[in-house]
């Protein structure tokens, strides 16, 4: 047999995916239609915030006499550096799924198919699945730019030749080191050494970026800072740099500067092509062999030593036998799963940038009495310490019913009830978000040197509001299973994880609303002097008791919810 | 039609197979027996291209599948025992799919035939994903005769199949040998090896130790006459544990 009939067949392989997008969209279950509308108007309001927030900016930048092109132009050349760096890695995390670890090479790899033609249509599987994104949230940026600077229909026809060989040469690159990584590790070890530099290189620009202090851009006082910053910024980037070329390419375009368009476009296109036949070309001799190797692969068993286990028993002594069995092996799980234990880093990164800008927050020059802002704000705090922990739970604790996945059987089939299940859940994500919460509200508090009674409010509030946050994280999240996922991060992304923030912000605000006009009398009194009556000590204590019920209803409500849902047996 | 020569794999310091050597002609419905961990997948996944080995060839009609991987998978059909399929497919789709996949210009009717031959007719524009284990099972076992295959490779083929699933899956291959496909299976079923394989290997700790008719391994573990569970056992090392 010739491989003549190979030609052709890159679309083939690809059939699979558009058949199984068709026959989702053909077959919706009932309120699947909602959901569809839902995520897309979030989606679409995102948007339209990104391309409002990127006019503005632009528009700005334009008012400034001199330096307002240089400016958009070096923030154009950075947005473009940004992506290129989130698309090489992404590109690399994506091949990694799509070139070794995919269930579908089985079929493929027992088929007759060329290895070269496996390659281009995983190519166009990567570059869809790792840019899409980039490339929906980038337009309005890029848009955004060709209205303030009124362009004509030469900058998008230009842009559109741009961006393809800016999304293909991420692409080649990532895949063919891929390659080389899967060859000199098993597949799934190079997934969590990715996942986890990823993580740590995230990490590092995010406080990085923190602490240098962006707001200073927009503080008249910094201004000559600013100026020494925008002297920094005209030293050039590496003219190397597929950004640096896509920046060239459409900077004459905007008219900002003046340059070769065809040269850099030129640079593009032939990296991109090189860039797609050095791949062919390495994955025909080297990714057989790796994929080979994949199989072999065992999971990076990170968590295994004695010491571990000794200290998971004594945190799970606490919990009933049963119960106890259930907290020991979510905690081994998550230590054992690279992609969960890693996000911890993020949580460490979270709190010492939260914490810093409390510390940076210019009370001393506020107009309003230093006494009294500090106060408010540290009343403000504990809307934000409920929403960091909210937006915590939602990565961590809303997931914990759903990551029982196919083996949910177990416990439906063990003498254990759903109660003892859920509860078991409960406790075991109730104690690190207590720890997180009480740290960030004890911490920031102390930072804004607030009084004493702010101080105890905020620990109590927080408190209490966490046993709400667990709950509803629990609950919705047994309420909204997602039984069947990838990856972890599938599980907060749907629309139940979107409900659980939802319901979550309103249940914070209650508790903010309720507590807000007490707080004000005690304040007023406390600085403008005064006496508050009976009948206002009673108004003050129904605030107090109604923050206490409203905390009650969102502990038990949503486990129950959570508890009816699971019992329904549907699952 | 098939044949292994020293076939070696090695996980690290660990050797799954050990220098396999082993013929088996046309039409012959041969058994691969051995107990969990024995070498016997992946043996299979050697000879239906999906690993490479560490050292030696597999043959399949002659070709060498590192060597001609093309030519020699266009004549296998591969039944893994953990078979992955496109959950949001419908059975038509899935099977159109795998015959252009084998280069098939007009397979529908060939299609519809075998989803009708495997009982999955009424299901074939149903989603893969509403399918029982078993008709998953059934439909893999359609997809790999869909393209005619001269050798037949099957890993585990009773696993998760009811009664008349089993026996429907008995006949084809015995029909399939009697046309001079060859079958190399893979299994636990010891009743079904009695009574379809013309001969039987068995692997332990990735080496071939018997070989043979089942008469001929009755001879090996001097106990002619007797069923190929107690002979399994006794070769295998596995009677003194159930002891």
């Amino acid at each position: 047999m010739t491989p003549s009939f190979q030609h052709g067949r890159v679309f083939l392989l690809l059939a699979p995916r558009y058949h199984a997008v068709k026959n989702s969209l053909n077959r919706l279950a009932p309120g699947d239609g909602l959901k569809t509308v839902v995520l897309f108007l979030l989606g679409l309001g995102f948007w339209a915030f990104m391309f409002g927030v990127s006019y503005k900016v632009l528009a700005y930048f334009r008012t400034i006499e001199g330096l307002g092109d240089l400016l958009a132009l070096r923030l154009l050349s950075m947005i473009l550096l940004t992506f290129f760096s989130i698309l090489v890695f992404s590109n690399i995390v994506t091949s990694l799924s799509t070139f070794y670890l995919s269930g579908e090479l089985d079929i493929l790899l027992s088929s007759p198919v060329q290895i070269e033609t496996i390659y281009r249509a995983k190519f166009i599987e990567t570059i869809v699945d790792s840019s899409w994104m980039t490339l929906i949230y980038g337009l309005p940026v890029f848009i955004s730019y060709g209205t303030v600077f009124k362009v004509t229909a030469v900058y998008y026809f230009g842009l559109v030749l741009t961006i393809i060989p800016f999304l293909i040469i991420p692409a080649g690159f990532g895949i063919i080191v891929t390659m080389l990584l899967v060859n000199a590790f098993p597949a799934r070890r190079a997934k969590d050494i990715l996942v986890l530099i990823g993580l740590l290189f995230f990490v590092v620009m995010y406080i990085l970026f923190r602490m240098l202090r962006p707001e200073k851009l927009v503080d008249p006082d910094a201004f000559p800072t600013l100026v020494q910053y925008l002297t920094a910024m005209r030293a050039p980037v590496s003219p190397l740099l597929p950004s640096n070329w896509a920046t060239e390419t459409l900077s004459p375009l905007l008219r900002t500067s003046r340059g070769d368009t065809w040269f850099s476009l030129l640079m593009l296109w032939s990296t991109a092509a090189a860039s797609i036949v050095i791949g062919e070309w390495v994955c025909g001799r080297i990714y057989y062999t790796g994929w080979s190797r994949s199989q072999e692969g065992k999971r990076a068993p990170l968590s295994r030593s004695r010491a571990a286990d000794a200290l998971f028993r004594l945190l799970s002594l606490p919990f009933r036998r049963k119960m106890r069995a259930i907290v020991l092996k979510d905690v081994k799980l998550f230590f054992r799963d690279t992609s969960q234990w890693s996000q911890l880093f993020l949580l460490f990164a979270l709190m010492v940038v939260y914490i810093y800008s409390f510390k940076l927050l210019p009370l001393e020059h506020a107009a309003l009495p230093s006494f009294y802002l500090q106060n408010l704000i540290s009343f403000l705090n504990l809307g934000l310490v409920g929403f960091v922990t909210s937006a915590v739970a939602v990565r961590f604790v809303f997931p914990a019913v759903s990551l029982e996945g196919a083996s949910f059987w177990i416990i439906r089939a063990a003498p254990i009830s759903i109660r003892d299940f859920l509860w078991a859940k409960f406790w075991s994500s109730l104690l690190p978000l207590l720890v997180l919460s009480e740290v960030l509200i004890i911490l920031s508090n102390t930072l804004l040197k607030v009084t004493p009674f702010m101080m105890d409010l905020g620990i109590v509030t927080v408190f209490m509001m966490t046993f709400g946050i667990t709950s509803l994280g629990v609950g919705l999240g047994a309420v909204f299973p997602k039984f069947k996922h990838e990856n972890v991060a599938q599980i907060p992304t749907g629309f139940g994880g979107i409900v659980y923030m939802i319901i979550a912000m309103m249940f914070i605000g209650v508790v903010i609303v309720l507590e807000a006009w007490p707080v004000y009398r005690i304040f007023t009194v406390q600085t403008l002097g005064g006496r508050i009556s009976l009948s206002g000590w009673a108004g003050i204590a129904v605030s107090f008791i109604m923050v206490v019920i409203v905390n009650i209803v969102a502990l038990f409500l949503p486990m129950s919810m959570g508890m009816n849902r699971l019992k329904e047996g549907d699952i | 039609m098939i044949k292994l020569k020293n076939l070696t794999k090695l996980y690290g310091k660990l050797t799954a197979v050990d220098s396999l050597n082993l013929e088996v002609a046309q039409g012959e419905v041969f058994g691969f027996l051995g107990p969990n961990g024995a070498g016997k997948t992946t043996t299979i996944k050697m000879m239906a291209g999906l690993l490479q080995p560490t050292s030696g060839s597999a043959f399949i009609g002659g070709y060498d599948v590192q060597q001609e991987p093309l030519k020699a998978k266009l004549i296998i059909g591969f039944i893994p025992d953990r078979p992955f399929l496109y959950e949001k497919l419908t059975a038509t789709e899935f099977m159109r799919f795998v015959s252009k996949l084998y280069d098939m210009d007009d397979a529908e009717k060939e299609i519809s035939g075998l989803l009708a031959l495997f009982g999955l007719k009424e299901w074939a524009d149903e989603l893969v994903e509403n399918f029982s284990h078993g008709m998953k099972q059934r439909l893999v076992m359609a997809s790999a005769l869909l393209h005619k295959p001269q050798v037949l490779i099957v890993d585990e083929p009773m696993v998760g199949l009811d009664p008349r699933g089993a026996r429907l899956v008995k006949d084809i291959f015995k029909d399939l040998a009697s046309k001079g496909v060859t079958v190399f299976m893979s299994t636990h079923t010891l009743e079904i090896v009695e009574q379809m394989c013309t001969r039987v290997a068995i692997i332990n700790k990735g080496v071939i130790i018997a070989e043979g008719s089942v008469e001929d391994l009755g001879h090996m573990a001097r106990m002619p006459n007797s069923h190929l569970e107690p002979i399994f056992l006794k070769l295998t090392g596995g009677d003194e544990a159930v002891s």
